[in-house]
């Protein structure tokens, strides 16, 4: 206060407007205001983090997940690769709500054509029809299917047996190696069984061979026989007259 | 009769070891069965931790035991600004740090004491103030006193802590869980902000401020600035935000700031 007091007498100088001291306050309660200024640094300095990257997920990972594949599932596809190496007819089902007592009934059936119904995850399933030659039934396999799996090829009676059960959608079937659609297995059930088909064969065969005999021996029967009315016409000829053996030839 | 009693003895010992045998087989049967069903959590490893004769804490002075009681000046400074020592953990895992600075009073100190004591475990548990006790005197004038007359007399004893500063710490064979609420209860009535932070908690503290301070997209940053004089800014900062760089002021800490 004494030093504004001094220099306020000195000519042609304002005296300062804070002429006392506001340094340093014993009050810690509060912030300190800021200085305008240093509200603006602050404001210019502030921390701006890195662009977040990109959420997990959003591209496809550069390396290929590889998954290991647990016993079960092994276990799985070895008995799928047994079920079609051995079985000769595998039939897929669409299993639409069945319930046990009806999928026991459906199976008692079965049985006794020895047709049997095996269960396989549908995942397990495409895995090891990607995999195999079997690669064009992996359509099939879609929502709750069932095999049904028999080691002769047993179509008719699968088919009769189906008809009783309407829970079970019949959608192929794999028979012999050859890929076949419901109304191919239709045609198939129609077919007669093989003996009945070779016996036909062997019939037509022997007809054949028996009609190209009677063909043989058909043409010196027939030369004789012409040669034997020419004959007799020459002899009745002479005796008749022309007309007469024109209307015999 | 001597045979008979033999025979009878021999025939219940083979009873017994078909019985045993049996029981065995059914055992390891059970065994193999529960085998894949049940995962354990691995308990924590706390054979290294040797706990102390005196895991309490123990019992601080109201009043230095000076020969001379000098009268100091405020010296605000000491609660400015990031802690300069004490801001480590020891022998403990787990600590009350504060977020701000202040004054510790006695009775802060007494208030902390008896609580941590009272609701610790001493077998499994100990706790070690990380301050001092009260060391910096204040100084009042008594009630009804006309100003003047030069400073007033002590009148009590403080402790000055800073940012960052760990106030107590506890270790022992526990799991945050278990000391986290007490230590809460404690650490909400101090007089500056304060936080239970365990050890990996507070290097992850300090670990995140390191990375945003190197990962920070704004080129203009408070350091450069002022160090730089920019703009003559110098003028309306002061040193002491030429050393923390804006991240602090006075005794307050601004979080989120580089």
């Amino acid at each position: 206060m004494e030093f504004t007091h001094f220099v306020s007498f000195l000519p042609g100088w304002l005296p300062l407007t804070q002429s006392v001291r506001h340094g340093s306050k014993a009050v810690t309660r509060h912030r300190k205001p800021m200085h305008i200024t240093k509200q603006k640094l602050m404001a210019v300095t502030k921390y701006i983090p890195p662009k977040p990257a990109a959420p997990p997920g959003a591209y496809p990972s550069q390396t290929r997940q590889v998954q290991e594949e647990s016993g079960l599932i092994l276990l799985k596809k070895r008995q799928l690769k047994n079920l079609f190496q051995d079985f000769k007819m595998i039939a897929v089902a669409q299993n639409n709500g069945s319930n046990s007592e009806d999928l026991m009934i459906l199976k008692n059936r079965l049985h006794k054509h020895g047709i049997m119904i095996k269960f396989f995850p549908n995942q397990i399933m495409q895995s090891f029809l990607n995999d195999s030659v079997y690669s064009n039934m992996a359509p099939l396999f879609f929502g709750p299917t069932v095999l049904l799996v028999s080691k002769n090829p047993k179509v008719k009676e699968m088919l009769t047996t189906l008809r009783a059960s309407p829970q079970m959608t019949l959608l192929g079937a794999c028979i012999e190696d050859t890929l076949l659609s419901i109304q191919g297995l239709m045609s198939y059930s129609k077919l007669p069984s093989v003996t009945t088909v070779q016996g036909e064969l062997i019939s037509g065969l022997t007809m054949l061979t028996s009609q190209t005999a009677v063909m043989l021996q058909r043409h010196p029967a027939h030369l004789s026989a012409l040669l034997q009315q020419y004959i007799k016409q020459q002899s009745t000829d002479s005796t008749e007259g022309a007309p007469q053996a024109e209307a015999a030839s | 009769m001597l045979s008979l009693i033999k025979a009878a003895v021999g025939g219940l010992a083979g009873v017994c070891g078909a019985h045993g045998h049996k029981q065995g087989l059914l055992h390891n049967h059970c065994r193999v069965l529960s085998a894949g069903l049940q995962t354990y959590v691995i308990p924590p490893d706390y054979s290294d931790v040797v706990l102390p004769e005196r895991p309490k804490l123990k019992f601080v002075n109201k009043v230095p035991n000076f020969k001379k009681a000098k009268k100091e000046m405020k010296k605000l400074r000491d609660i400015q600004g990031p802690a300069r020592a004490g801001h480590t953990f020891t022998n403990g895992q787990y600590a009350i740090v504060a977020l701000g600075g202040g004054y510790l009073h006695w009775g802060h100190m007494e208030m902390m004491r008896l609580t941590i004591n009272r609701k610790m475990d001493p077998k499994t548990t100990f706790a070690r103030w990380r301050i001092n006790p009260p060391y910096k005197p204040i100084t009042r004038k008594g009630l009804g006193q006309r100003m003047g007359g030069g400073k007033g007399a002590i009148d009590h004893y403080v402790t000055p802590v800073r940012y960052g500063r760990l106030i107590v710490e506890v270790g022992g064979k526990v799991e945050l869980a278990e000391v986290e609420p007490f230590l809460k209860e404690v650490a909400k009535k101090l007089p500056f902000p304060a936080k239970v932070m365990s050890k990996e908690g507070l290097a992850a503290m300090y670990q995140q401020q390191a990375d945003m301070e190197n990962n920070n997209q704004n080129p203009w940053t408070f350091k450069e600035i002022a160090r730089g004089n920019m703009l003559g800014i110098r003028k309306v900062i002061s040193p002491f935000d030429l050393h923390n760089h804006g991240r602090f002021t006075g005794k307050f800490h601004l979080p989120g700031r580089v």
